[in-house]
């Protein structure tokens, strides 16, 4: 319905309503701001709360105390969890965005080209990326098997290769595990980035065809500067997701063997959920939050302002 | 003769009709009982129920339900099903139970069963259930169910052990002691297996069941407070031998190091069925996933014998299973769980799913657990001991589950990695 039939068709109460709140935007967004409020800033401001208290989930009674922060943060299995986050987080990163550029590139310049399997291309990595987490790391565990049927390790042998401890070698498994994620995040990474370099003008690649410009300098000096906004978002939206990745760790290595792939969002389930204990997983909930909000905050930094857009 | 033919035909085909409408409506995804019916009852439970992934086995708890409500028409059954994240879930309604928000009825592990108990959630099953019924069940569910006024809190209606299983034809005596086992799983890595299998991965499992090897010494996790005591004077050299005891099998070959990556009983499975292992700790429900999932010929091969330990007289093995506990504060509905767990679970489900009972009686009650695999079952629930049932014993699960992966791949020596999951424990021990 358009505004004007509004007009002609509203009751007349109706109308002083709508002229009332016309040029206020506060009643129009008042609904989201409730919903944002109830459904994500209410748990938030009670995940702060309660890090400030001793609450754990058998104990009746909660007192407001400093200790759980000091405990939490000095525990000394903080270093290695945290060394094991940032392996996945920047390991993370860095893979899917490589691996989602470089799929988009090859699905785009596939597309110029009319090469068959480009939709094939971009159906499979997106496969991945549907999956649930639960079942990719299934899917991985299926993979990284280190039975004598374990899949690659099987093909390893066929092509007489010496076999890789994947999962039970505690140096080795964090390697797995990222490989795992960087599967599974890929395929999002080519989306954005498949958008962002179809937006490219194409004016640009004909101009530095004209300066004589090699397929790789038009990358480097065209492409990538055109793209530097999708990174960066890309960046921080992957960032917030791995850190806050652990379905997939769970079913492929529960965090093991011993530590060696028990990140900080696999460490906060296992401090509320087998040791009972909130206000210390409130604790180190704040700090991933502060994690990945400095994270952004970098990356954001290094985004092209207006005017250089 | 012809007419009456027709007639007889379709007044059968009415009744059955209506007999398959009423069993319907009766029976839905996630009601059980007249959608009318005046009472109400929310129950949650695992896949101890319809909601079991086997259809055979569903279909027969849908009959054991449909059968129980017609017995009760005043009420009807509001379903809701656990995921299998079970440590979560009864996280979850153990916080739940506390806000008063927790289903009437529900499924509760039994090695959880204390973290409710301490909060004082569970209504009294005392009234529902006979003095004879309740000595009648064997000694560690009977003290896992009764708080300290020796009120019954819960029904544990399902009981398992863990077992050795071996391959006969490579492993043709069954391992008594730690050293026996060592040696036919070496044996049996010179016939191209890859010897003892066993939980090793972060997971209960591992826990519970290496926990047999230390309690076969008469180590003990907590002291009567429930306070970790596991690192501390006799307790530490026993964990330490019982810890050793299982890297000298990783490191002297006897079991793969994959075994630090088991963290599901199925992959034993697997390897049984792939013929890739000869030897494996399991649980007793698997001996019946072998039946189902090896060639006749092959699971002739198979049979089990109890968990060698460090001596053939020093055994133990680890028992868990499931109780049904109510929550509510309205009698009728506490009556009416305590009728569930009586009716439903205590024996029938047993008999359906296998599942082995926690009372003597029931064993030769009925005809399924008169076989010699469950007659042998039976009969090792002797020597069966259940997990700690103090708050604290998830968080003593987890570091022994760090520990076992460090001390496995080699990353920390056993006495430093004992140290380590201790601390770690009283740490924890001291902020609940």
């Amino acid at each position: 319905m358009s505004p004007i039939a509004i007009e002609v068709d509203s009751p007349p109460q109706s109308r002083t309503f709508m002229r009332r709140f016309a040029g206020a935007p506060l009643p129009w967004i008042m609904p989201v701001i409730v919903v944002i409020g109830i459904f994500y800033l209410y748990p938030v401001i009670d995940v702060f709360r309660l890090s400030f208290t001793n609450a754990t989930l058998i104990g009746d009674t909660q007192d407001y105390t400093l200790g759980s922060i000091v405990n939490a943060l000095s525990s000394p299995q903080l270093p290695d969890i945290l060394w094991a986050t940032l392996i996945f987080v920047g390991g993370s990163v860095i893979g899917q965005q490589i691996l989602g550029l470089a799929v988009a590139v090859t699905v785009i310049r596939g597309e110029k080209r009319g090469l068959f399997g480009t939709t094939i291309l971009r159906t499979t990595a997106l496969i991945a990326w549907v999956v649930p987490g639960i079942a990719g790391g299934i899917i991985w565990q299926m993979l990284f098997s280190e039975a004598p049927y374990g899949a690659l390790n099987s093909i390893f042998r066929l092509m007489h290769m010496p076999t890789v401890a994947w999962l039970s070698d505690p140096a080795m498994a964090p390697w797995s595990t990222l490989i795992s994620n960087i599967w599974r995040g890929t395929a999002f990474s080519m989306v954005v980035m498949y958008a962002a370099l179809k937006a490219i003008d194409p004016s640009l690649y004909e101009a530095a065809e004209v300066d004589g410009a090699t397929a790789s300098q038009q990358f480097f000096f065209v492409t990538l500067p055109q793209l530097r906004a999708a990174i960066l978002v890309n960046m921080i939206l992957i960032t917030i997701q791995t850190v806050n990745t652990f379905d997939a760790i769970i079913t492929l290595t529960g965090g093991g063997p011993g530590r060696a792939t028990e990140v900080i969002s696999l460490y906060v389930f296992n401090i509320v959920f087998r040791n009972y204990d909130l206000s210390g997983g409130s604790v180190l909930s704040v700090l991933m939050l502060i994690i990945s909000l400095g994270l952004a905050f970098v990356y954001a930094s290094f985004l092209p302002k207006e005017e250089e857009q | 003769m012809k007419s009456a033919t027709v007639s007889a035909f379709a007044l059968s085909t009415m009744l059955f009709s209506a007999s398959v409408s009423f069993a319907q409506e009766l029976a839905t995804k996630d009601r059980i009982g007249l959608a009318d019916a005046p009472k109400s009852l929310v129950v949650r439970l695992t896949n101890d129920s319809p909601n079991n992934a086997d259809p055979a086995i569903a279909e027969g708890y849908q009959k054991l339900f449909v059968d129980f409500i017609k017995k009760h028409p005043d009420w009807k059954l509001q379903m809701q099903f656990m995921s299998s994240d079970i440590g979560t879930e009864q996280a979850k309604m153990l916080e739940q139970a506390k806000a008063g928000n927790a289903p009437d009825c529900a499924a509760v592990d039994s090695f959880v069963l204390s973290q409710f108990m301490v909060n004082h959630v569970l209504a009294d099953f005392t009234p529902y259930f006979s003095k004879e019924e309740v000595d009648d069940l064997f000694p560690f569910i009977r003290d896992g169910i009764t708080d300290k006024d020796k009120t019954v809190r819960a029904w544990w209606w399902d009981t398992d052990l863990r077992v050795l299983y071996r391959n006969k034809s490579v492993v043709a005596d069954a391992p008594q002691t730690w050293d026996d086992l060592k040696k036919a799983a070496l044996a049996s890595t010179k016939e191209g297996m890859e010897g003892v299998l066993f939980n090793g991965g972060r997971w209960e499992g591992t826990t519970f069941d290496w926990l047999a090897n230390y309690w076969a010494l008469g180590g003990k996790l907590v002291d009567d407070s429930g306070k970790p005591v596991f690192g501390e004077g006799e307790n530490k050299e026993k964990f330490l031998k019982a810890l050793n005891y299982f890297k000298d099998l990783v490191d002297s070959g006897a079991a793969p190091k994959r075994v630090s990556t088991i963290a599901n009983y199925d992959d034993m499975n697997a390897a049984a069925a792939a013929a890739t292992t000869a030897l494996f700790i399991g649980g007793n429900w698997q001996y019946a996933q072998l039946k189902s999932t090896l060639d006749e010929d092959e699971f002739k091969n198979w049979t089990f014998s109890p968990i060698p330990g460090p001596t053939a007289d020093q055994r133990s093995t680890g028992t868990g299973g499931w109780t049904i506990a109510s929550f509510s504060k309205d009698k009728d509905k506490v009556e009416m769980c305590a009728n569930l767990a009586r009716e439903v679970y205590m024996g029938p489900a047993n008999a359906l799913q296998q599942q082995l009972p926690t009372r003597k009686s029931l064993f030769d009650k009925y005809e399924v657990f008169s076989t010699e695999a469950n007659k042998t079952f039976a009969k090792a629930l002797v020597d069966g001991q259940a997990r700690p049932g103090v708050p604290i014993y998830p968080e003593i699960s987890n570091q022994i589950q760090i520990m076992m992966g460090d001390v496995l791949s080699g990353t920390k020596k056993p006495e430093e990695a004992l140290d380590a999951a201790f601390n770690a424990a009283m740490e924890a021990y001291k902020r609940l």
